[in-house]
């Protein structure tokens, strides 16, 4: 593990350090009161009210479960992009695409220069860090995710638009470290979706992330990996997250040929179904990973953001990663 | 020259009026019981209707009937095949929009049409000429899996969407379609298949009749397989030009024995190009076209759009070929 890093930074953490990778589900009384801000019936001051009533929920959650590195949960955000593009000058809302069966969102549109003029998600890890003393993760969606989920009218292609979102969006991890985010992941789901411009997804990450004092995680999923690694390693982040259970650990077997040499945060539950893992099966999971991988490089977490499942599946999930992480510490 | 305004496949099914959300309504409520079969069906039609509508209303010469019925671009075939069950979901291409996966588990069968009673509808209510579309027996293959490891087999799959579809490909022909377009994007990715690719697409021309039969490419570039595609035994070659840096210059340079659709204007995305690049572009291209038929439309179907933006972008077909004729007066 990066160690050094994280102790420069003043974080000091357990073999096998346990974490998530960022959404939780909404409550019941939180969605509702969405779905009563999009009809006008409450203010957006009460909307946020109950934001934070289950933000706090969240990180009251994690503590009891013993998670090292928390997160607050996303209960602010609808979507990974749609969220930013709101915040972020240039965008406009677009009309309604479909993205499978009869399920439809708002594609946002690069419609002007982009221009990042206030923190977008800073208050938000400052409540949630106020509530704990263990360390939160810092949360975005880099700029290559943020490119490939919009439309672009207004940069020549794909690469400008892309570096000029980087651009602004270091200014947000800036002000995360300026607020005193110390460990701060940026989500690019998005990388693998088209091998040929990995690199562009590299080089952006490095116009984010070059020269700020924290320490870098992304989250990649959905991921055909085999067609971006070992290239991928040259992202200049300390850790992937990466969605290992649902795919059968399949990567191990391209760890085995082309050594793993960052940190890793190993998704030992899938998240994609209602089941809880029998603790038999999460465990069996991690002693796979540590075959492949160094002990010392290893968080333990879920395979992706929790926010599909029900509120007691994903606390049953979590309980799942933190007890296996404990039992194999030793 | 005579230039063709096409629409490429799909069109958006929803908008984001109220008139606009009547499938997506429809299809909630059918899922709680609350809808009949028929009231979905009449949803589709209404919707199918409207996007005939607005693609004549923008000055296309041929249109689609938009796919609205289509579940996605896989599993709306596959799905209407014996020997075949439909999965979960996988992400199409390099898009954000998903499919379900088809499963082979027994014999692969067309038992019934899969899209001549929507050809005829969409026919019916046209007043321009309707083209079909397919999706192809290779990407269709490539897509799917196979319960156990004989069906799971390529050839085995490949051989089986083959057949289906060149039954499917006669039945249209001889319902009166006369623009049948076979959609193959995934051979983009295994341009080392060409060999299989070319086997199947011959058993699907043998069956076209009297009808045109096109091959659509996109989401890749085709520029490497340019000149063996020229070589296929198809009426028509839709290519996308968004992927392909190399492909107009390509073409301007090796010109084309088989008549082309130029999917120039992207349908991934909502900026409107540039009208006067385009038709010059386009002109140069055209120069060197042996038939006298040349089709324009947009790089792939237009359901990745919003409404308003596919709309605009049909329109903006019409605005080239305008500026194209303008240059040419």
């Amino acid at each position: 593990m990066n160690r050094e890093k994280l102790q420069q930074l003043g974080i000091n953490l357990p073999v096998l350090p346990t974490t998530s990778v960022g959404s939780f589900p909404k409550p019941d009384y939180l969605m509702k009161a969405r779905s009563d801000f999009a009809k006008g019936k409450i203010t957006r001051q009460a909307l946020e009210e109950t934001e934070r009533k289950a933000t706090e929920f969240w990180i009251r959650k994690q503590e009891e479960l013993d998670v090292d590195v928390l997160v607050d949960g996303e209960m602010y955000r609808g979507d990974m992009v749609a969220y930013f593009s709101e915040h972020i000058k240039g965008f406009e809302q677009g009309g309604l695409v479909r993205s499978y069966g009869n399920r439809y969102y708002h594609k946002p549109i690069i419609a002007s220069e982009v221009h990042w003029d206030h923190p977008i998600t800073v208050n938000w890890w400052k409540y949630a860090q106020s509530l704990t003393k263990r360390p939160v993760k810092g949360m975005l969606t880099g700029p290559y995710t943020v490119m490939d989920w919009s439309f672009n009218e207004a940069y020549p292609d794909r690469k400008a638009a892309c570096f000029a979102l980087a651009q602004e969006i270091r200014k947000e991890v800036q002000a995360l470290v300026d607020a005193g985010a110390k460990i701060i992941q940026i989500d690019e789901p998005a990388t693998s979706v088209r091998p040929e411009e990995l690199p562009l997804a590299i080089e952006s990450m490095r116009l984010v992330t070059t020269g700020l004092p924290a320490y870098f995680i992304t989250h990649i999923c959905y991921g055909a990996f085999e067609f971006i690694y070992p290239e991928m390693l040259n992202f200049p982040v300390d850790n992937f997250d990466l969605e290992m259970s649902n795919s059968g650990l399949d990567m191990l077997e391209l760890f085995k040929k082309d050594p793993y040499t960052k940190d890793i945060s190993f998704g030992v539950v899938d998240v994609h179904t209602h089941q809880i893992e029998e603790g038999l099966v999460v465990q069996q999971r991690l002693r796979e990973a540590l075959r492949v991988l160094p002990k010392d490089c290893i968080w333990v977490d879920p395979d992706c953001g929790l926010k599909t499942r029900t509120v007691d599946e994903a606390i049953a999930k979590m309980e799942a990663v933190v007890q296996v992480a404990k039992a194999m510490r030793n | 020259m005579e230039l063709v305004l096409s629409n490429h496949s799909s069109y958006p099914r929803i908008g984001d009026d109220a008139a606009g959300q009547l499938l997506r309504r429809t299809i909630a409520q059918r899922e709680k019981g609350e809808k009949t079969d028929a009231d979905l069906r009449a949803a589709e039609d209404q919707m199918t209707e409207r996007a005939l509508a607005e693609q004549v209303e923008a000055g296309l010469d041929l249109v689609t009937d938009g796919l609205i019925r289509w579940y996605d671009p896989v599993s709306h075939l596959a799905g209407k095949l014996s020997g075949i069950k439909i999965n979960g979901l996988l992400r199409f291409f390099d898009t954000n929009f998903y499919f379900r996966q088809p499963i082979v588990h027994g014999k692969m069968k067309r038992e019934k049409p899969l899209m001549v009673e929507e050809f005829l509808f969409a026919k019916a209510k046209s007043s321009k000429p309707v083209k079909t579309v397919l999706t192809g027996p290779y990407t269709l293959a490539r897509l799917s899996i196979g319960q156990n490891e004989e069906t799971g087999k390529f050839d085995n799959l490949l051989a089986g969407y083959t057949q289906a579809l060149a039954e499917e490909v006669a039945a249209l022909a001889g319902a009166g379609s006369s623009f049948i377009q076979v959609d193959e994007p995934a051979l983009l990715k295994h341009p080392e298949d060409f060999g299989l690719f070319e086997t199947s697409i011959q058993a699907l021309a043998a069956r076209k009749g009297s009808a045109r039969l096109g091959l659509a490419f996109y989401f890749g570039d085709i520029a490497r397989l340019y000149p063996k595609v020229q070589g296929l035994p198809v009426d028509v070659l839709c290519l996308d030009f968004t992927y392909s840096p190399n492909l107009a210059e390509i073409v301007e340079t090796e010109g084309s024995s088989k008549t082309l659709a130029f999917g120039l204007l992207d349908g991934r995305n909502t900026r409107l190009e540039d009208p006067t690049a385009l038709a010059r572009q386009l002109e140069r291209m055209l120069g060197r076209l042996k038939p006298d038929v040349a089709y324009l439309t947009s790089s792939s179907g237009l359901e990745y759009l919003p409404r308003d933006r596919a709309q605009l972008k049909l329109r903006h077909l019409t605005t080239v070929k305008k500026t194209l004729l303008g240059r040419a007066a």
